[in-house]
């Protein structure tokens, strides 16, 4: 129940960030999506279920307050979520670099489906040039800020749930 | 939590769930626009003041990163620029003159009366949108400060966009150099129809699209082009850009082209509101 609302709550400040901010720290005219950082590590790191809780709340409140059709962004985040929430088996807690390719490539995906959603579908075919321009360094600066809200978010994980470790180990301790 | 026994559904099916609801949901926020609208009004009044006050960071921090990323370049260019300063001093007293002449032109050209004696409303832009494929903005002014649908969205220089969805204390205003942003324009010297479009594959290299103007005009580049008073939606007058690189498509019936909007998109924060939608009332009631 806590990682639920505390997702809410991330949620809420990212889309205030990405709304505000980000569009001035623009670099080649992309800036990163931390919506997909959030679906894809939650995914990641919670399974299925998670991953599609944060992609349904991060796709209502972008469809919400800046998409005339309401649906399109939360079925491609909760696509995004459950994806990555298959993923999950592949989930080690040091590792970085699994993690890391999975939010750029859920970047890529999201990018893929944005655009045959909402492009292709009006007659825009030059995919390469949308791919190049926007999908790849998108996927890239997201990555780069993947990387602290990934940790930040193990960081938190600890907080609110303290691993169980030490009174296991003394478990052993006591056996041997 | 996990201890309980739980029914537990293959996160498939909620999945499919989902996506049938999405469906559902886009033919109904489609469908039914208006009254989804109460919904809006309460998710926007929470976020949007925190966004306001956010935004003004985030301009702060842009103007840092500027600050740092061109300090070197701008000492050079300094030194340079103070040699130019003399050349054009003495130029600008010629211009100066033809400044003159120019505001009396101006007040005898009607087209720039018309929409300068319109009521607006200025606003602040508040927040922009979440991704890289849209380019629509929010501002802090909404339904009751008299703002409604479809009125347009200028700064001082030109047409910015238009209004496309109104809650009570924010509007979302969608920028003509948006991809899916259609304008009727006329071209001023010769008064030819011509489409304005949005364009995302080129909106990088800062230009837009022009297109259906009649392949037998001759057009300058650099011909400036204003909102036409066949559109349904914009107000007549207004100015959008200048045309460059017109090409005749392979029809030969028609001119493709590319225009340069007048107002810069990268660094808006103060739009003006025409708080007066074009009389498409009649219209309305025959589509009805």
């Amino acid at each position: 129940m806590k990682r639920y609302l505390s997702m809410f709550f991330m949620i809420i400040i990212v889309l205030i960030l990405q709304t505000t901010i980000f569009p001035h720290i623009r670099l080649v005219g992309v800036m990163p999506n931390l919506f997909v950082v959030l679906t894809a590590a939650s995914g990641f790191m919670y399974g299925r279920k998670f991953g599609m809780y944060t992609g349904f709340l991060c796709g209502f409140f972008i469809d919400y307050i800046y998409n005339d059709v309401i649906g399109i962004s939360i079925a491609i985040f909760v696509i995004v979520g459950y994806i990555n929430g298959i993923a999950n088996k592949l989930y080690f807690e040091d590792d970085l670099s699994i993690p890391l390719a999975s939010i750029a490539l859920s970047d890529l995906l999201y990018g893929l489906l944005y655009y045959i959603c909402q492009f292709m579908m009006r007659g825009r075919f030059h995919i390469w040039t949308y791919v190049l321009d926007i999908m790849v360094p998108e996927a890239i600066y997201t990555i780069i800020f993947g990387v602290f809200v990934y940790k930040f978010m193990h960081w938190l994980e600890e907080k609110l749930y303290p691993p169980k470790e030490e009174l296991v180990h003394t478990g052993d301790k006591l056996i041997t | 939590m996990r201890k309980k026994t739980k029914i537990t559904i293959d996160p498939k099916y909620i999945l499919a769930v989902i996506l049938v609801f999405c469906l559902i949901l886009g033919i109904v926020s489609y469908r039914f626009e208006d009254k989804m609208s109460p919904i809006r009004t309460v998710v926007g009044s929470v976020i949007t003041p925190m966004q306001k006050g956010i935004n003004t960071v985030g301009k702060k921090i842009a103007g840092q990163r500027k600050y740092f990323t061109t300090l070197q370049t701008e000492i050079k260019k300094n030194e340079e620029l103070k040699k130019q300063i003399d050349e054009l001093s003495a130029e600008n007293k010629l211009l100066q003159q033809d400044k003159y002449e120019l505001q009396n032109f101006r007040k005898i050209y009607s087209l720039d009366e018309q929409y300068a004696n319109l009521p607006k409303v200025a606003a602040r832009v508040i927040s922009s949108d979440p991704d890289n494929w849209s380019n629509v903005f929010v501002i802090d002014k909404g339904s009751k400060d008299g703002i409604k649908k479809n009125m347009n969205v200028m700064s001082g220089e030109g047409l910015v966009g238009i209004v496309v969805k109104v809650s009570k204390s924010y509007a979302r205003v969608r920028s003509i150099i948006d991809d899916e942003s259609n304008v009727y324009g006329t071209i001023l010297d010769n008064s030819e129809g011509c489409i304005v479009s949005g364009n995302l594959e080129l909106m990088r290299q800062g230009v837009i699209s022009v297109s259906g103007i009649p392949g037998n005009a001759k057009i300058e580049d650099g011909a400036e082009v204003v909102t036409s008073q066949i559109s349904d939606k914009f107000l007549p007058g207004i100015p959008i850009g200048y045309l460059r690189d017109l090409k005749k498509d392979s029809s030969n019936v028609t001119q493709n082209g590319y225009l340069s909007p007048i107002v810069d998109f990268t660094s808006l924060n103060m739009v003006l509101v025409i708080t007066e939608v074009k009389a498409s009332e009649e219209l309305e009631e025959m589509l009805k």
